[in-house]
């Protein structure tokens, strides 16, 4: 279970961030006030434009950044006080978060389960599931650097899965990936789900987070505005489909900012 | 301890899995150290083999017929072509001849020098003169010059002077006798005590270099330490791990280097080595252990301070930036010890890391080193390094450094 309680991060910006951001303003609220709740067996997606703030809040989950408000539980254990035994269950990826790539995908699924503390037996059935789900075990034993892009990724979403995480972060899983990629991605997802896990992830991508996600939450200029199920989005917004939503909800936030 | 040992086994598998590596690191600098001296070694021997074969083209002018045969009996003129002049040139001529290296070496004596000479009798009559026009920037007529001199003149003089007295003992008042008490060890030490605190810092610290900023700061950059920081282990633990392999990397490379110059030296230094055995020099176990534990600690304090500054570093290429002052610095607190041997330092000197360290290793190969010298230099630098491994580990913990936040 994800807990993120009045959720603010705000980054201090450098002399240079502020010349490539044109601004005179020294801070920069990356997120502002988001609260929102992910149970075990869901996916919940985070959905907005570029820079809307949802790498920020996955990397404040994910006990990659600290929070400057509010607070993150994960199945009860503070992000920030008890930030080994939140990494203990979690997975996190992101295309920003790659994968050695002088070392085989095999040596890295063993070397991260390690970390984790995941028998050596354990660790090796866990291998030959995941790999022979994503057919990278003919590759398991070539650099990283040697791999296709999609069988990269690939690689990085089965070494991230090494020991058996109850919460699955992704940001952006698909991005980058070709369409049959992206379908045995997001097929394993569901899978996880089936399994009982919590995935949590962030895409811009509309059509895949309707086929995917259970709930929904947009976030538009670091604020959370509006969560629910797709049914319940498309209600409120009285639209047809999750793209119309998103546009209706983010034609009424610049008006009311404006 | 075990997410250490896992990191530390993984950086190690970096590098030992790959061949190109391990011939860049390992092999090639070596084979660039011996090939280079080996190379100074041949070009010094054909240089002095040239000057000793060439046939010194000297001038004589002026000189008295009396010295003729000692001239010939002195052996000089088999390996010199020399031409006796018989009137004058003048001063314009022969200085741009020496100087267009044309002739090595003209020798003038001035008229009547044998007769002068004959005829002196006492205190205050006439010494004549013979005067020598070389060119000192020139091998070949140096050379020359020094062979006239020894071979010809000094003997010649000699002679002239047991003419005239007779007995040449009626100079000498007392003898001096030389009784040389040396411990050879210290004295052939005093060589390396020049040469290698020098090196040894200069060579731990470039191992370090070339590792240190791949490991951290090519990590942020290629996007894989944020997995290495996902994992439960904790943030003191990688950086241990990172380091540890890191001391053993550069260590290994400091031995290559070392080995590949002991292999050079003597390649270079040719026939003088077999002379002076400045290289043979016996250590007790003592100073070998005191040595050993003055470079541990101080590869791990080199690799420390590579790490901190890659840490902070966003990119490689500012890692490298950041290293060089500090690579200036070392080089700088090595080569201060360099020609201060034989100096007693005070005691606190020994506690400035680095240079307290090369001063240590001075001491370790004159066998001077005390226990003192030995705590201080050690205990410093090994605070120092411990001090900088919080830091890292600290600067791990920052957003803002690991992830630009």
């Amino acid at each position: 279970m994800i807990e993120i309680n009045h959720l603010t991060k705000i980054y201090k910006l450098t002399k240079r961030q502020m010349r490539q951001l044109k601004t005179k303003e020294t801070l920069k609220c990356a997120t502002d006030n988001v609260s929102l709740t992910a149970k075990p067996g869901e996916i919940y997606g985070l959905l907005g434009p570029n820079g809307a703030g949802k790498t920020t809040i996955l990397r404040c989950v994910a006990t990659l950044l600290k929070p400057t408000k509010g607070s993150i539980k994960v199945n009860g254990f503070d992000t920030v006080m008890q930030s080994k035994k939140v990494r203990e269950c979690i997975s996190f990826l992101t295309n920003e978060i790659k994968l050695d790539p002088q070392f085989s995908a095999k040596y890295m699924f063993h070397f991260f389960a390690n970390l984790h503390g995941v028998s050596e037996r354990e660790c090796t059935e866990r291998r030959e599931k995941l790999f022979n789900y994503f057919g990278i075990t003919p590759f398991q034993d070539k650099k990283i650097e040697e791999l296709s892009t999609g069988m990269k990724q690939k690689a990085a979403i089965a070494v991230s899965l090494a020991h058996d995480p109850k919460i699955v972060i992704f940001d952006e899983p698909t991005s980058g990936l070709d369409i049959v990629t992206a379908r045995s991605v997001t097929e394993y997802l569901k899978e996880l789900k089936k399994e009982g896990k919590l995935i949590i992830i962030s895409t811009h991508i509309m059509s895949e987070a309707e086929k995917l996600c259970d709930r929904i939450g947009i976030i538009i200029e670091g604020r959370k505005v509006i969560e629910g199920t797709l049914s319940e989005i498309l209600k409120e917004t009285k639209t047809n489909d999750l793209e119309d939503a998103f546009f209706e909800l983010y034609q009424t936030y610049n008006k009311e900012e404006a | 301890m075990n997410g250490a040992k896992i990191i530390f086994k993984k950086e190690l598998r970096r590098i030992f899995q790959d061949k190109k590596m391990i011939f860049s690191l390992f092999i090639l600098p070596g084979i660039i150290i011996i090939g280079m001296y080996s190379l100074i070694g041949v070009m010094i021997h054909q240089m002095v083999d040239d000057i000793k074969k060439h046939e010194s083209i000297v001038y004589i002018q002026n000189m008295p017929k009396e010295y003729e045969s000692f001239v010939k009996a002195s052996g000089f003129l088999e390996n010199a072509k020399v031409t006796f002049l018989t009137k004058e040139i003048s001063a314009k001529d022969y200085e741009e001849m020496i100087l267009e290296e044309s002739i090595d070496l003209l020798v003038s004596f001035e008229d009547s020098f044998h007769n002068t000479i004959a005829s002196y009798e006492k205190s205050g009559d006439t010494i004549p003169k013979v005067t020598l026009y070389y060119n000192t920037a020139a091998k070949y007529s140096q050379e020359a010059e020094s062979k006239f001199r020894s071979m010809i003149l000094e003997p010649l003089q000699q002679q002239l002077l047991t003419n005239r007295l007779g007995n040449l003992e009626i100079l000498q008042v007392f003898q001096i006798a030389d009784k040389v008490i040396v411990d050879e060890d210290k004295q052939n030490g005093q060589f390396l005590a020049m040469l290698l605190p020098y090196m040894i810092t200069f060579m731990l610290f470039v191992g370090a270099m070339s590792l240190g900023v791949d490991a951290i700061t090519g990590e942020k950059e290629r996007g894989t330490m944020a997995k290495l920081l996902l994992t439960p282990i904790k943030r003191s633990e990688i950086v241990l791990g990172k380091l540890s392999s890191l001391a053993v990397l550069s260590s290994i490379s400091a031995v290559v280097y070392a080995i590949s110059m002991i292999i050079a030296m003597p390649m270079m230094a040719g026939d003088i080595s077999s002379e002076g055995g400045a290289l043979s020099v016996r250590f007790e176990v003592t100073q070998i252990l005191a040595l050993l534990i003055i470079m541990i600690i101080m590869v791990y304090l080199y690799v420390g301070l590579v790490a901190l500054v890659s840490t902070f570093a966003k990119t490689a290429k500012e890692a490298s930036s950041y290293i060089s002052p500090l690579y200036i610095i070392i080089i700088v607190a090595g080569m201060l010890t360099m020609y201060q041997g034989g100096l007693e330092k005070p005691l606190y000197q020994y506690a400035i890391p680095v240079y307290g360290n090369s001063l240590a290793i001075q001491n370790i190969m004159t066998n001077e080193l005390t226990l003192a010298q030995f705590c201080i230099s050690s205990f410093s630098t090994l605070v120092l390094a411990i001090l900088v491994t919080i830091a890292i580990a600290k600067a791990f913990n920052s957003e803002k450094i690991m992830f630009n936040a």
